[in-house]
């Protein structure tokens, strides 16, 4: 392999037009020759296959309770629903607010929210040394002011992972075991998240899907609670 | 073939909550949400690259589902006819919005400049595992042409017959945009990632030897 060469040949230039086809699966005998002798091409192989690994690794992501919260009165306005449907949706209404867990929940995620909402002329006693200094990311700044005050929060979550380890022997085997992987994703979205911000604590995007991450654990949380007692 | 046990039943239940859902029962309409959301939120979410978009439009592929499920008659699975709706909306949405989505082979010539591939002392290389945060950031950062035919290829599984009757286009031209795409996110990854190698020559023993 000729590894002092600074220059793209003509073989390259077919390397590069065959190899998606070679990487698709499809037979292509002048790439794996042509990777024997480029240590240039070898790299762009290298990372395009690193890169595709990342790509299938991609895990699903949790929409928020809003939107089926839209969807459903949307549907209702249509009368898509049944009566006998509509009914029941009624007194489940009335039912949710009679469980104290889910309630926590909601209210946590309503102050929560409230204080985000709330005018940041008075920001939260934030101690953390590794603020961003821009003043032009109201995102990591929100974040992390709820990473050093919303302990309510990660509190709250680790009173409602009690709750649902104490009952999820009750639910059917596949609901558990839809519920069980939501936890499993959000757990390694939360892990990943802290990681990103370990090596970049400036990172916005790490931020604001560990907020994510955090307020959707909670959100699964409580709808698991909810099948539980009996809806 | 466990795969296959567990995939019948499931199959099953699906086919019993479509039938449910088209009799007005809010339960199954909850269940095929569930069942669901995530999959469609997911797409929709990497296609617009923004999470508020991503939302507005799972509810409105949902919702349009819902309208249109009785007239669902079994023929192909419920998740395909469901994933293909979605994909419109946000094809349809983009188009609205007046991006280059409507036909790959209309597409704005600046997105065709060539991917430059640095040879020599700037050549950098990726770690051989990439973050999936910046991963997910660099397809955001991705033209939308080039995006869209990337997410239905490469995350999605879509066959590259399948992207051109989706974005109407020639195949030749899906598996361009592609090739652009994948070498664009290398490009940007390479740029933007912390942990990196540097470009020296790679010798047998620093390849990685997974494939």
């Amino acid at each position: 392999m000729d590894e002092t060469r600074r220059y793209r040949t003509a073989e390259c230039d077919r390397f590069e037009l065959e190899l998606d086809a070679y990487m698709d699966g499809e037979i292509r005998p002048s790439v794996p020759a042509h990777l024997r002798e480029c240590v240039f091409c070898k790299v762009v192989f290298e990372d395009l296959t690193a890169l595709r690994t990342a790509t299938r690794e991609l895990p699903l992501e949790e929409p928020s309770l809003v939107v089926w919260a839209n969807i459903r009165a949307q549907l209702s306005r249509e009368g898509a629903f049944a009566e006998k449907a509509g009914a029941w949706s009624w007194f489940w209404q009335l039912d949710f607010l009679r469980r104290p867990v889910p309630v926590a929940a909601f209210a946590c995620m309503l102050a929560l929210g409230c204080w985000l909402t709330a005018p940041q002329n008075n920001p939260q006693p934030i101690t953390t040394a590794s603020l961003p200094t821009s003043a032009g990311e109201p995102t990591v700044v929100r974040s992390m002011a709820f990473l050093a005050g919303g302990e309510g929060l990660e509190k709250a979550i680790r009173e409602l992972e009690k709750a649902f380890k104490a009952r999820e022997a009750t639910l059917a085997p596949d609901v558990k075991a839809t519920y069980e992987n939501s936890l499993s994703s959000l757990d390694t979205s939360i892990r990943e998240c802290n990681d990103s911000l370990q090596r970049e604590p400036g990172n916005s995007l790490a931020h604001e899907y560990l907020f994510a991450a955090y307020s959707q654990k909670a959100e699964v949380l409580s709808s698991a609670l909810e099948i539980d007692q009996g809806r | 073939m466990s795969q296959q046990k567990t995939a019948a039943p499931k199959a099953a239940s699906e086919t019993q909550l479509v039938a449910r859902a088209q009799r007005g029962d809010e339960e199954a309409f909850t269940a095929l949400f569930e069942m669901h959301k995530r999959r469609v939120y997911s797409l929709c979410l990497r296609m617009t690259g923004n999470t508020a978009e991503a939302e507005d439009l799972t509810q409105e592929a949902f919702l349009q589902l819902f309208r249109k499920i009785s007239t669902f008659r079994g023929e192909s699975a419920f998740s395909t006819w469901l994933h293909r709706l979605a994909v419109n909306v946000v094809l349809m949405h983009l188009r609205k919005k007046g991006l280059q989505q409507v036909s790959l082979d209309e597409v704005d010539t600046s997105q065709d400049e060539p991917v430059k591939r640095d040879y020599g002392d700037n050549d950098r290389r990726l770690m051989g595992s990439v973050d999936r945060i910046s991963l997910t950031r660099a397809i955001a950062e991705l033209p939308p042409g080039y995006r869209t035919v990337f997410v239905l290829h490469d995350v999605e599984g879509y066959e590259h017959n399948e992207v051109a009757e989706i974005m109407k286009c020639s195949v030749g031209n899906s598996k361009s945009q592609l090739h652009k795409a994948r070498m664009k996110l290398r490009d940007w990854l390479r740029r933007n990632e912390g942990p990196m190698t540097p470009g020296e020559p790679v010798t047998s023993d620093q390849a990685p030897t997974e494939r």
